[in-house]
Order: structure tokens, then C-alpha cells, then sequence
């Protein structure tokens, strides 16, 4: 027994030194043949890598300070850093509540459920487990359930969206968008089966959203009685075929012969209201087979999904489109991407950490993209200055120009006016009509640039010279000639209303491009 | 100070890029783009199902006819329920098709299954009729919005109307008539410090440019763009400053007031207006309910064709007014009329239609459709050729699969198109 645990630890031990080496290696694969690009100068990494990590932007002050700073190895810091700080688990928890919820609504057992698993670092394996065979009695786990229960909620007379609810178990967990092949192979992608899609659909279709009640503090699921295989035909050809409970690609589950009663472990029984369990769990079946080192599919997917979170642009897409007509762009990084993080245990922070150190993902000007409406919040409100009165805040009261907003109305102005659409993958926020309206109009945005005490433009007008001030707070980077001049030109175009000046000079740098995007 | 060319530089250029010298407005190929461009639609939706019986299709003195008479029109020998005599007046521009009979008869799924044309099951939603128009005739010389859509309750921008096309082809609700959050000019903000800051902002934008990528920045530019052209038409949201006497002539009711806003809408060049009136679901009560909606659609929708043909509009506009089906000839125990897809009504007028026209028809008992029937699918073709789109021609592009316009299986109404 000593010796295995003395064994497990010289495993550990050799599989913390290989650590470091993950990034080297992406960038020998990547920039084998071609030319190593320019590196991001520090302002430029400093902007992007707080905006990955913690969601929002630098301040002036932590600006400047990172700037001056001369120690050689001060990206990675900064890095280790952010990581470790508490905020890194509130904006991974954002990033992948988008990413998995597609903006179907908040709920906040699932994001307390999100934080948790960030911030104690849970393997992406354990995450996918319980998100698939959710314990509802458990209450470290039951906000992981809402992935399957929003999705099994009824929308007006429509029949229960168990379809919709495979299909994401496909696209999310493994890369495969298998809707087509619900009702017939898929058309344009052969590697598609009708199979695969109804071998995970036996599973879900037998599920059952029940509500809240006294045992259960969310909306949970029960499980019907499975004891044959099912039957589907494609409409196409009018062939039918049968499965058992199966992952997409993979081997079918034995589904054990019994007869009726004797396959439950606790009856259903209508007096007592008792729903009833199966012995036979084709969801916990499932649950253990999609997250496991030997799905191919499941490590390639999360690693490809945190490739394109970082770096802006997937080594497969779309994201859920995997099959051997769409190679990766880099077929040898994502295989290994997927190994090496099949060996950390699907530790997505040593991944995250790893591919920050690249000189990948510190390149210049690669990859723009618009920020998430919840990165915008963030650094809008530290931009303006609010973000400390907004989260202190918890009584509103529109009397009172300070108390006017919290930080709730904030994240719902801004969800509201930036974010996609739901149930589309949200792959880059794009600016749109209600975007910029909001941006000119609203009395949000309008509020948080009126000078008030201790916020942005109180700041600026105490300074003489508020240029640099200025574009560090917002652009995190200093002004060059031009720019000066011209902040200037439009400071003295008025001077009996500095104030003023300043906000439309404020306004117009945060509604423009170079505050929306992700350097 | 500002570099960059003012908006109004950019009127002058548009026009000098459109005209290029008057030779070029006369010209056939010219004159043959702008009608294109200006084709437009007005599409009202009687939600809940509007009664057949008690309008376009009146069956007085028969088992399941009612209590109401029928009143001759504008064209001899068609009749209309009296509780639309103003349209009655007005028949010789209507087109009326009495012989649809459609496949659902729930709400739930009819409504979304007669809007998006209740094409074959390809697997993904299809777009409504409105998002259909906005991608394949886009927003037009206006630059407004192409999908505009007037109704009670909430408004807001609807990604879902739009199905596989995409958010961008949504619609733009005005909840109660009114313009979405954030559409009009802040009131602390004067006109002046709006444009200099506007001005300002997109000079830092073009600065940006030169160093990064272009995308990125067109695509903000655009929507600031499309921000800049509604704010400057925000006369047309405007219902308050509505002239007096409009108002009393389209009725100063939700519908009569919401119908004027989509003449302004229209006038003002918007692609594609939806306007709904609610609550025409009746179960119970049916006489009563008609009798009291049906004189206030008849005010307003007949308010809007006797403007439309007064400006011109009628030539251009294909006007469409429909609900998810009608309603049954028996009536029920609570007086009232129950869903019915089997026989019902729609009515078109103005662009590509033909005028004072009545197509098909029911039996005596109003029950079934006695001449050819026609499914929703072909009205979707109908009004796509009215709109002068060939559905055999002209395919929506799913992420690369081509998918038909309308379904592939049907045909147009060939006597309704002019």
C-alpha cells in the first residue's frame, strides 16, 4: 500500500515537471515552418491578458506600474497572478455559463456551481459528470443540474425540447453537432449517423423535469423504467434500426434484462407521489462514458473550446463540427493539446495557464475580437470609475444621483444591449444596432460619465494634462503626439466647460472600436 | 478640427454615386433598379384568428351564418360581413382569397407555422415572412431598418422571428407603438453635442483603423451608421406628435393608432411593417367580440388603403392581412366560434396583386372550401412574386445548404397575381 502511494506520488511528481513544457511545445509545433510573429508590446499583453483573466482592464495605476516594471519574467507573474486571484473563477464561470448556456437566462445555483468548480480548480472530466448525471440531493453539485433541467423546460404549448437537450450534450461535450441526424444520416457530414444521434436520445427523451419541492431545492429530473432497445427509421429511406443507450461512436450500453418491477430500486407510486428510480441509470450510464480519456472526442473537444476562448479562433470550426471531412487547421496541436490534458487530468487551469505563456497567444494585434457583454461591463464601469459604488450599492433609489444603479442593473442593461441572441453559439460578440443605441442613448451609459465624486471624469478635470490619464484608464496604453494634440485642440475648443469636454472625449474613446475589442 | 467628412457630405455623395447626372435617372435599367429597391409590405396579423364568417366570407340566413347581413361592395356581386362597410367601399383595390384551408389549427404551432410559410421540415426554424423580405431585398434606399414590427406589449429587437437566416434579419418591435430602448437622443444631450461627439467618435475609429484590422471597425461603423439614420428619422416614431385628424380617422384605438404609425413607417421607406392586433380568439362570445374588433379593423385598414393609393404608396406596397386561420362555422356552446383551418379567409391589396378580385370560395354552410383549396404555402409564393422574388429561382442559404424559399411542393395562386 506505502509502496503504491510512494508510486502515485513519483507519477504526480514527473507529471508536475512536465508542466511547464506544454507551452514550448505549442510554439515549437506552430512556428516550425513559419516565422515567429511579432510579440504584443507589454501594454498590449497587459490589456488582453486582464481582460482573459479577470474580465475587466487594468487600472491607471496598475498600468503604469506594470509598465515600469523591469523584471524579465513579469508576463509570466502577472499570469500566476491573475490565475490565483479570486476574479480569475468569476470570469472563467462567465466565459463558460455563455459558452454552455447559450444565454438561455441566469440562475444562480448553476453560477455559484460554476465559481466553485474554478476556483477549486475541479477537472473538466468531474465537471461534464455532474452536469450530466446531476445530484440534485447534493448541494456542492445541484447547480450543475440546470444544464439539463433549463433545457427540459417547456416553452409555451411546445413539446419538451429533448432533441434540442441531445444535440447540446453532442455539441458541448464532444464537438458533434448530430442534429441532422435525427431524422435521417447526416447529409453533408458522413462521419454522422443516425445512431449517433439516437443512441444519446434514448437517454435524454426518458428523462422528466419535475419541480421543486421539499426534498429538492431546484427543479430536478427523474428517470423512466429502460428495458428494450429503441427503434428509430430514417425518413429518407424508411429503414429501421434499433439502439441501446450508446455514445455517439462508441460501443452500445447493455440495457439488463428485467421484468417490469424488478428493474426499479424504488417503485413509482402515484399515492405517495413517488416518481421512482430504475436500477438501470442510462443517464449515469452516459454521464461516465462521455467524459472519459478514452472519448477521443471529449478531450479534443475542451481542448479546441479553450483554444478558441484565449486565442480568438478555433483549431476546429465550428467549434461543434468535428469529423474527418473538417480536419483541425493544426491537426498535430490539437492532438497535443488533447493528450497532454488528458494526462493533466482535464486540468483546464494548468491548460489555460500553459497557453497563456505562448508566444501564440502574446502575439501582436492577432486575432481582434469584440469583448463578451460581460468583459464590456467590467471594463466600462472600471474605465468610468463606478465599479466600486455600483457593487456597493444594494438599494438603488433613482432620487439620488449617486444610488441611482447597482451593479445588478448594470449586468442587465448591458446583458440586454450586447449580448447574442439566445441559443446561438455566442463565437464573437457582434456590435449591433441595439449595441450602439445603447452606447449613444441609454441613461446608463450617460450616468457613469457624469462627473461625480471620485469617478472618471471628477478625476480627469483635477488634472492639468488629462491625456495620459485618460488613455491609460481606458485604452490602457499612453497617447501618442497626435493624440495628445488633439484631446487638446478639444479641450480648448471649450474651456468654460471642461467637464463637458471631457465626458464627449471619454464617451467617444469607450464607444469606439479600440475599447471594444480584446487587443 | 474634424477631418472626416460631416453626414451631410455623405448625402451629397450618395447622391452623386446614385445619379451621376439626371441621363442615368431616366434610363430604363435605372428606373427598373428603383422600382425594385422600392418595393415594400405591409403585412397586418389578426392574432388569436379573425372569423371568416363575420368579414370576408359572410354566410347570412344559413344554419351556421350568424346573426350579421351582408352588405354589397365596391365590386357587384361581392358581399362582405356589415360590420365592414367602410372596406366594403373599398373592395376594387382588395384581393380576397376565400379558399384557404391550412394544416393547424393551434395557436401555439399555427401561428409560427403560417408566418414562416409551413414549409417541408428541413430540421431548422424558418424565418417569418418579414425576415424572408428583409435578407432577400434588404433594407432598401432608406437605410432603415428592413423589418419593422408594430405591436401592444413589449418591443425590442427579435432575433427569433429571423429562424436559420440569422439575428440580423429580426425584427424591430415597437412595444405599443413605441421605438425599442435607447432609440431616441438622450434628453441631456443637444443635438449639436450628439453629432460633434458622434463626429469625434468616428474619427478615433478611422485612426484606429489604419493600425488594426478593417473588419473590426466596419463592422462597428455600420451599426453606429444605422443608429445615426434612425435617430434622424425619429419623427417617424414619434406618436405623440401624430396629426389630430389622422388619428380620429384611423381610430383612436391601439390598432387605429398603431396602423398610423406603420403608414408613417412607410412612407418613411421601411422595408417590411408587421402590425399585430391581439385578441381575436373567440371561443366565447364570438358575435359581440366581431362586433366590437371588426368595425375598428375596418376603420383603420381601410384609413391606411385609401392613404396608401392617395400618395402613390398602393403602387409599390404589397399590403397582406391575415391571422393563423379562422374560425369554425358551428358555434358553440358559449356562443362563440372555435379554431378553424379548414375554410378561411385572407385579403391582399396593392403591389403584384390583383385589384377587386375574389378567388376561390367556400360551400353554402361556409364549412369546406368548395373551389380549389390553397395551403399557406402558396400565399408565401404568391406574395413572393408579387414582390417580384421567383421562389423557383431564388433560394435562402442555410450555413451552405440551399433551402427553397417557400414550399417546394406548391404553386402560387396564379388568379390572385396581377
Amino acid at each position: 500500500m506505502k509502496h503504491m502511494i510512494v508510486c502515485l506520488l513519483a507519477l504526480t511528481a514527473t507529471a508536475w515537471a512536465e508542466e511547464a513544457a506544454l507551452a514550448p511545445k505549442i510554439d515549437a509545433l506552430l512556428f516550425a515552418k513559419v516565422a515567429k510573429p511579432a510579440q504584443a508590446d507589454d501594454a498590449e499583453f497587459l490589456r488582453r491578458v486582464w481582460l482573459d483573466f479577470d474580465g475587466g482592464i487594468p487600472s491607471a495605476e496598475e498600468a503604469r506600474a506594470f509598465l515600469a516594471d523591469k523584471t524579465p519574467d513579469k508576463r509570466a507573474k502577472l499570469i500566476n497572478k491573475l490565475i490565483a486571484a479570486p476574479r480569475f473563477a468569476v470570469r472563467a464561470a462567465d466565459a463558460f455559463n455563455v459558452m454552455l448556456m447559450e444565454r438561455r437566462g441566469e440562475n444562480e445555483a448553476w453560477k455559484a456551481w460554476l465559481v466553485e468548480c474554478f476556483k477549486t480548480n475541479k477537472p473538466w472530466d468531474a465537471m461534464v459528470r455532474e452536469m450530466l448525471a446531476p445530484e440534485f440531493l447534493n448541494e456542492q453539485q445541484r447547480g450543475a443540474g440546470y444544464f439539463i433541467t433549463r433545457r427540459l423546460e417547456k416553452v409555451g404549448q411546445q413539446d419538451t425540447d429533448y432533441p434540442g437537450l441531445t444535440r447540446d450534450v453532442g455539441r458541448m461535450f464532444m464537438g458533434i453537432d448530430l442534429q441532422c441526424c435525427q431524422c435521417h444520416r447526416h447529409l453533408s457530414v458522413n462521419d454522422y449517423k443516425q445512431i449517433d444521434f439516437s443512441g444519446l436520445y434514448t437517454v435524454y427523451q426518458n428523462l422528466k423535469l419535475q419541480p421543486a419541492d421539499d426534498k429538492h431545492k431546484t427543479p430536478w429530473i427523474s428517470e423512466g423504467l429502460v428495458t428494450a432497445k429503441y427503434e428509430f427509421a430514417s425518413v429518407l429511406t424508411s429503414k429501421k434500426a434499433q439502439t441501446a443507450p450508446r455514445i455517439p461512436f462508441g460501443e452500445e450500453v447493455m440495457i439488463p434484462v428485467s421484468t417490469g418491477d424488478d428493474g426499479w430500486l424504488v417503485k413509482p407510486d402515484r399515492k405517495t407521489k413517488e416518481v421512482g428510480q430504475p436500477k438501470f441509470s442510462p443517464l449515469h450510464e452516459i454521464a461516465q462514458r462521455v467524459p472519459a480519456p478514452e472519448n477521443a472526442l471529449f478531450a479534443k473537444n475542451i481542448a479546441n473550446r479553450v483554444w478558441f476562448l484565449f486565442i480568438g479562433k478555433g483549431i476546429v470550426e465550428p467549434l461543434d463540427l468535428h469529423h474527418t471531412e473538417n480536419p483541425p487547421a493544426h491537426p498535430a496541436l490539437l492532438d497535443l493539446l488533447a493528450k497532454e490534458l488528458t494526462t493533466h487530468r482535464f486540468d483546464l487551469r494548468w491548460l489555460i495557464r500553459e497557453i497563456a505563456q505562448t508566444q501564440a497567444y502574446q502575439q501582436s494585434g492577432a486575432h481582434q475580437r469584440h469583448l463578451t457583454a460581460e468583459q464590456q461591463l467590467r471594463a466600462f464601469i472600471i474605465a468610468t470609475g463606478e465599479r466600486e459604488r455600483l457593487e456597493k450599492n444594494t438599494k438603488p433609489d433613482v432620487k439620488v444621483d449617486a444610488l441611482k444603479y447597482s451593479l445588478t442593473e448594470f449586468e442587465k442593461a448591458f446583458a440586454a444591449a450586447l449580448a447574442n441572441p439566445a441559443k446561438e453559439p455566442e463565437l464573437a460578440a457582434n456590435p449591433s444596432l441595439r449595441s450602439a443605441l445603447f452606447f449613444r442613448n441609454s441613461d446608463h451609459v450617460q450616468w457613469a460619465l457624469k462627473p461625480r465624486a471620485g469617478n472618471l471624469i471628477d478625476h480627469l478635470a483635477k488634472q492639468t494634462d488629462p491625456a495620459e490619464e485618460l488613455y491609460l484608464t481606458l485604452l490602457t496604453r499612453l497617447p501618442d503626439a497626435e493624440e495628445k494634440t488633439a484631446l487638446n485642440n478639444w479641450l480648448a475648443k471649450d474651456s468654460s466647460n471642461k467637464s463637458q469636454a471631457l465626458t464627449d472625449y471619454a464617451w467617444a474613446l469607450l464607444s469606439s472600436t479600440e475599447f471594444f475589442v480584446n487587443h | 478640427m474634424n477631418p472626416l467628412c460631416t453626414p451631410r457630405d455623405h448625402t451629397f455623395s450618395r447622391r452623386a454615386f446614385l445619379g451621376g447626372g439626371l441621363g442615368l435617372l431616366t434610363s430604363p435599367l435605372f428606373a427598373e433598379a428603383m422600382k425594385q429597391r422600392d418595393k415594400q409590405v405591409l403585412f397586418v396579423w389578426l392574432d388569436g384568428g379573425m372569423s371568416q364568417l363575420e368579414t370576408w366570407d359572410p354566410k347570412p340566413n344559413t344554419e351556421f351564418g350568424g346573426p350579421f347581413r351582408s352588405i354589397p361592395t365596391s365590386v357587384p356581386g361581392v358581399h362582405f360581413c356589415e360590420l365592414m362597410p367602410k372596406l366594403a367601399k373599398q373592395m376594387h383595390k382588395l384581393c380576397v382569397v376565400r379558399s384557404m384551408c391550412t394544416k393547424d389549427n393551434a395557436h401555439s404551432s399555427g401561428v409560427d407555422r403560417i408566418q414562416r410559410g409551413d414549409p417541408k421540415n428541413r430540421g431548422v426554424p424558418y424565418p417569418h415572412f418579414g425576415a424572408g423580405v428583409a435578407k432577400l431585398l434588404g433594407p432598401g434606399s432608406s437605410g432603415l431598418p428592413p423589418y419593422v414590427w408594430i405591436k401592444p406589449g413589449s418591443g425590442g429587437f427579435r432575433a427569433e422571428d429571423a429562424g436559420f437566416l440569422g439575428p440580423k434579419y429580426g425584427s424591430l418591435a415597437f412595444g405599443d407603438g413605441k421605438p425599442p430602448d435607447n432609440l431616441l437622443r438622450h434628453p441631456d444631450i443637444s443635438a449639436e453635442q450628439d453629432a460633434a461627439r458622434n463626429e469625434l467618435r468616428q474619427m478615433l475609429d478611422q485612426r484606429f483603423a489604419k493600425q488594426r484590422e478593417k473588419r473590426v471597425v466596419e463592422a462597428n461603423a455600420s451599426v453606429f451608421d444605422m443608429a445615426n439614420k434612425l435617430m434622424a428619422r425619429a419623427d417617424i416614431f414619434d406618436t405623440s406628435k401624430l396629426p389630430e385628424r389622422d388619428r380620429d380617422r384611423y381610430g383612436r384605438h391601439d390598432f387605429g393608432q398603431h396602423m398610423l404609425v406603420a403608414r408613417q413607417m412607410l412612407e418613411a421607406g421601411v422595408r417590411f411593417v408587421k402590425v399585430t392586433s391581439y385578441g381575436w380568439d373567440t371561443h366565447g362570445d364570438n358575435f359581440n367580440a366581431h362586433a366590437t374588433m371588426v368595425p375598428k379593423f375596418d376603420q383603420a385598414f381601410s384609413a391606411m388603403l385609401e392613404d396608401l393609393e392617395a400618395s402613390g404608396l398602393l403602387k409599390t406596397t404589397l399590403v397582406i392581412c391575415l391571422s393563423e386561420f379562422g374560425r369554425t362555422p358551428r358555434i358553440n356552446g358559449h356562443v362563440g366560434r372555435d379554431h378553424w383551418s379548414e375554410a378561411w379567409s385572407i385579403a391582399m391589396a396593392g403591389h403584384g396583386v390583383k385589384h377587386g378580385m375574389v378567388v376561390g370560395e367556400t360551400n353554402e354552410r361556409g364549412t369546406e372550401v368548395k373551389s380549389k383549396p390553397f395551403d399557406i404555402g402558396s400565399a408565401f409564393h404568391t406574395w413572393y412574386r408579387a414582390l417580384g422574388i421567383d421562389p423557383m429561382k431564388t433560394e435562402f442559404d442555410n450555413a451552405g445548404q440551399p433551402l427553397p424559399i417557400a414550399h417546394d411542393d406548391m404553386l402560387p395562386i396564379k388568379e390572385a397575381l396581377a
